[in-house]
């Protein structure tokens, strides 16, 4: 059979594309793309056709897990503290508001959850901000609440820790300097962590979270990051 | 935007984190959205996203324009390996089980494409038969396959192959118009 008339090439491409040319006949092209450059131009052209259909779709915003992983593949992690300062620039773009949205949304539902269950243990003063560290399902794993005097820290019963490694909760700001150690947090129950004054004065562009050695990071920098999260302001 | 993914692409070339990183940050919900669609469950969406962008770290110094915008080439290498886990024994969708999850990580983004950007494509997909246009858009966004084609319309597999080869025969006729 010759592949390489023009409709067998633009055929076998397009369907390549689309997903639809299974088994022998998938690997019988496959083959045919390292032959020859004009199947390899004519799959091109299909990829430009179909995936504009693709490139099209309304954006979703993957946990932020999903980059970690990424950075530990590719072994960044020597590099975590510059590459975190660069994760807290996801803004909503045009476009991508629903998600957004929905996100805060969520977020603000727990912060009230967080207010009403502070409330019940009779904490006096309201907070300030909170932010809810998220696993990799989205599950909350610690409710943070950033009031005028500490930091208030509660872990969840979702939150399951290793025992041989402690949790590390870090201020990630704005301004690109190396993220600040704000103490380690609890891997279970409540604690509360002293307000660093440095939320007085720069701009918070997220928490992180880091898993450490037990007692903290040896050398005051996040060793590898799990999570980060927003404050919100209530 | 286009120019701005081509210098990050450049960057991320000779070996630069922070280019790769802003490049994440303005190309993932474009793919993630691609992954989701095909897979409905986030944890596979997620798979997806981490093999694809490894992928893109890897091999930024093979892009070029032949390959069509930064953007649709990394949503080029997105789908593939979203159709792969698609694939793979483990992970196959029984037969006509499209809306029955049962998986927890379960995502209700099934019609995500409904609320898409039109794109230039979308007006040649306008000229298509009814039934050209749904198998496509089907194999496309849910990556079906002929079988699961035939299950999911009801219809006989020399049908949906015909539908198939001769929308794409319209489609390309209309794109390079």
């Amino acid at each position: 059979m010759n592949y390489l008339t023009e409709e067998r090439k633009n055929s076998l491409s397009a369907e390549y594309v689309l997903g639809t040319l299974h088994g022998a006949a998938r690997q019988r092209y496959q083959g045919l793309l390292i032959a020859h450059r004009p199947m390899r131009q004519a799959l091109w052209r299909w990829e430009r056709h179909l995936n504009a259909l693709g490139a099209a779709l309304p954006e979703r915003q993957p946990a932020p897990t999903v980059w970690h992983a990424i950075q530990r593949r590719l072994g960044f992690e020597q590099s975590t503290a510059s590459t975190v300062t660069s994760l807290p620039g996801r803004q909503p773009r045009p476009g991508g508001a629903w998600p957004w949205l929905a996100s805060v949304a969520s977020i603000v539902a727990v912060a009230l959850a967080v207010t009403l269950w502070w409330g019940q243990v009779g904490v006096p003063s309201a907070p300030s901000q909170v932010a809810v560290i998220q696993g990799t399902q989205s599950e909350a794993l610690w409710l943070i609440e950033l009031t005028e005097r500490d930091i208030r820290v509660q872990a969840t019963e979702q939150f399951s820790p290793v025992s041989d490694k402690d949790y590390e909760l870090w201020l990630v700001a704005a301004d690109g300097r190396a993220p600040v150690s704000l103490g380690l947090l609890p891997k279970d129950g409540e604690l509360t962590l002293a307000r660093n004054q440095l939320f007085d004065q720069v701009q918070v562009a997220a928490l992180a979270v880091s898993l450490e050695p037990l007692g903290g990071s040896p050398n005051g920098s996040p060793t590898q990051v799990l999570y980060t999260s927003q404050l919100v302001t209530l | 935007m286009e120019s701005d993914h081509i210098k990050l692409l450049s960057a991320t070339a000779t070996g630069d984190q922070q280019a790769f990183a802003k490049l994440y940050q303005s190309t993932s919900g474009r793919l993630y959205a691609v992954c989701l669609q095909l897979l409905q469950r986030k944890d596979l969406a997620e798979e997806a996203m981490q093999e694809a962008y490894v992928r893109v770290w890897h091999n930024a110094c093979d892009y070029h324009s032949d390959k069509g915008s930064v953007i649709v080439w990394m949503v080029s290498i997105a789908r593939y390996r979203a159709l792969d886990i698609l694939r793979s024994a483990a992970h196959k969708r029984e037969r006509g089980g499209l809306d029955h999850e049962e998986s927890s990580d379960h995502t209700p983004e099934v019609s995500l494409f409904d609320s898409r950007e039109r794109a230039r494509i979308d007006e040649c997909m306008d000229t298509l038969d009814e039934a050209q246009r749904q198998t496509i858009q089907l194999a496309y966004f849910r990556g079906l396959t002929h079988s699961e084609l035939c299950a999911h319309t009801g219809s006989p597999l020399g049908s949906i192959k015909s539908w198939i080869r001769r929308g794409l025969q319209t489609l390309k006729r209309c794109l390079e118009r």
